[in-house]
């Protein structure tokens, strides 16, 4: 893959042995309320909180620094709920 | 498409946003009542959102044309109509004078005609490759291949190695037509988001990449890593978003202007006879093919005051849609404009590019191009024939094809 940019976007883990947070749906709503500027609840709609693609990147982004787990853009905005998110978290975090 | 009789269609009805219109129905059917009846048209959509509509083309050029009047700060794409766009005054499109006019200015130096007409040949190439399986006496489904094309064509002059194209191609038309089944992931809001994402994360590691390895290839994502704008670069985010948007331009309408214009010349054996028999009508061709398909169907603005236009008043802060693809077929600009005619004088003052500040910078290779397919195409086609029913693409916001089945004959050697 010389000249090209492809990224990896497949659910992985982040690799690092250090001890990370175990992914709550409450906690991940928090952390889009802070790109959504909308007070963001677990089973809430990314969409319908207004959430727009610079957010998504900027959010995927922060769960990987946090979790440990660069979720793949398709599963994040397919997932759309902070609830379903965690379990994707939970799920590249078993190796899966 | 010439359009049916509409009766006594009610305006106040009309759904400009039904995808099945432009599936499976005629859009000039109710744009031709619309310019006439209610050239100021609003629509409250089911959700609550809520949009103006012009369609006649000295309204269209006002609206696309008029910064002061009409921004385009807030987005220009219909399918984000009531959501800000997160990119105003940073991504180009979504940027107005004076700041729109010096970006431009740099990266339209790449993009001239002046400048792109040494690739002609590699493009003549391209194009040569891209219709030797036309030949080979099989179906070629036209609409499908023709999605490539523009990858084709401009992936070496973007910087683009091949590999990639597929899947690029495959994302921008994601973003232009997130609810036609051929290209939907989960709703249209994920399709969209899917795609954004992952072609402006394409160019983010693309300049990553370049900065580490180094170099220039003179590409145009070299020319926007590089360009000065009063005195300073394109910030990342800027690089990012502007060559999404260009990623975007290349791809998602040259190919069903090439499509639309062919299967016009299918449906008039006359106008291909004589095409064939005058090669210097080409240029008028593709002007003609540019307004008869308007592949760019319309534009958004937002009214920055209370504004008087066609006939009524867009209250501040309200949308404004300006449909290129009704402004293309003003009876008042185009005498009969639903006949196609490759000798039409005056088809080159078609808006399918857009008008005004935003003109597509693309504009001068996307006729470079279409003038070398159709001189291939002519030189080697002695005809050309449906060989099935064409599928429209389910979008209000592109106007294309997915699907054009037809069968070509080699022309005789002469």
């Amino acid at each position: 893959m010389e000249s090209s940019p492809r990224t990896d976007h497949q659910n992985g883990g982040g690799g690092a042995a250090v001890a990370r947070p175990v992914p709550k749906a409450q906690a991940i709503a928090d952390l889009w309320s802070e790109y959504l500027g909308a007070e963001a609840r677990e089973n809430d709609d990314f969409f319908a909180l207004g959430g727009t693609s610079l957010a998504g990147i900027k959010i995927i982004d922060r769960l990987a620094d946090e979790y440990g787990v660069r979720l793949s853009v398709r599963a994040f905005y397919l997932a759309q709920t902070p609830a379903r998110v965690a379990d994707l978290i939970a799920q590249g975090r078993a190796g899966r | 498409m010439t359009p049916g009789p509409v009766g006594d269609l009610d305006v106040d009805t009309v759904d400009l946003f039904d995808l099945d219109l432009y599936e499976h129905g005629d859009p000039h059917t109710i744009w031709d009542v619309l310019r006439a009846k209610a050239p100021l048209h609003h629509q409250v959509l089911p959700d609550g959102r809520q949009f103006w509509s012009v369609t006649r083309y000295e309204d269209v050029c006002r609206v696309l044309g008029d910064h002061r009047e009409f921004t385009s700060e807030r987005g220009t794409v219909p399918t984000h109509l009531g959501t800000d766009d997160p990119a105003g005054g940073k991504l180009l499109t979504s940027t107005d004078p004076p700041r729109h006019t010096r970006v431009r200015r740099a990266i339209g130096a790449k993009l001239t005609a002046r400048a792109v007409a040494p690739w002609a040949e590699t493009i003549r190439r391209t194009v040569v490759d891209f219709l030797g399986p036309a030949l080979d006496g099989e179906v070629f489904d036209l609409a499908d291949r023709a999605l490539l094309l523009p990858a084709m064509v401009t992936g070496p002059l973007l910087g683009i190695p091949e590999r990639d194209w597929q899947e690029l191609v495959e994302l921008t038309a994601m973003v232009t037509a997130p609810a036609d089944p051929h290209f939907r992931h989960g709703s249209e809001a994920a399709t969209l988001a899917i795609a954004h994402h992952e072609l402006i994360t394409y160019v983010t590691e693309w300049v990553r990449r370049r900065r580490s390895v180094g170099g220039d290839d003179g590409s145009l994502l070299d020319h926007l890593m590089h360009l000065r704008v009063d005195d300073a670069g394109l910030t990342d985010e800027e690089i990012a978003l502007d060559g999404y948007s260009i990623l975007l331009g290349a791809n998602v309408t040259t190919p069903h202007t090439v499509s639309g214009t062919v299967e016009a010349l299918i449906e008039r054996p006359e106008q291909f006879t004589r095409a064939l028999a005058d090669p210097s009508l080409i240029p008028n061709l593709v002007e003609e093919g540019l307004r008869w398909t308007s592949a760019a169907c319309n534009f958004m603005r937002y009214a920055v005051d209370d504004v008087q236009i066609g006939g009524g008043t867009v209250p501040a802060r309200g949308a404004v849609v300006a449909w290129i693809g009704s402004a293309n077929r003003d009876e008042l600009q185009f005498p009969d404009p639903h006949v196609f005619d490759i000798d039409r004088v005056g088809a080159k003052r078609q808006v399918a590019f857009g008008f005004g500040p935003h003109f597509c910078v693309g504009a001068p290779l996307a006729r470079m191009t279409l003038r070398i397919f159709f001189e291939e195409m002519l030189r080697r086609f002695g005809s050309i024939e449906s060989a099935g029913a064409a599928q429209h693409l389910r979008s209000y916001f592109i106007a294309g094809m997915t699907h054009l089945p037809v069968v070509a004959r080699k022309r005789p050697a002469s």
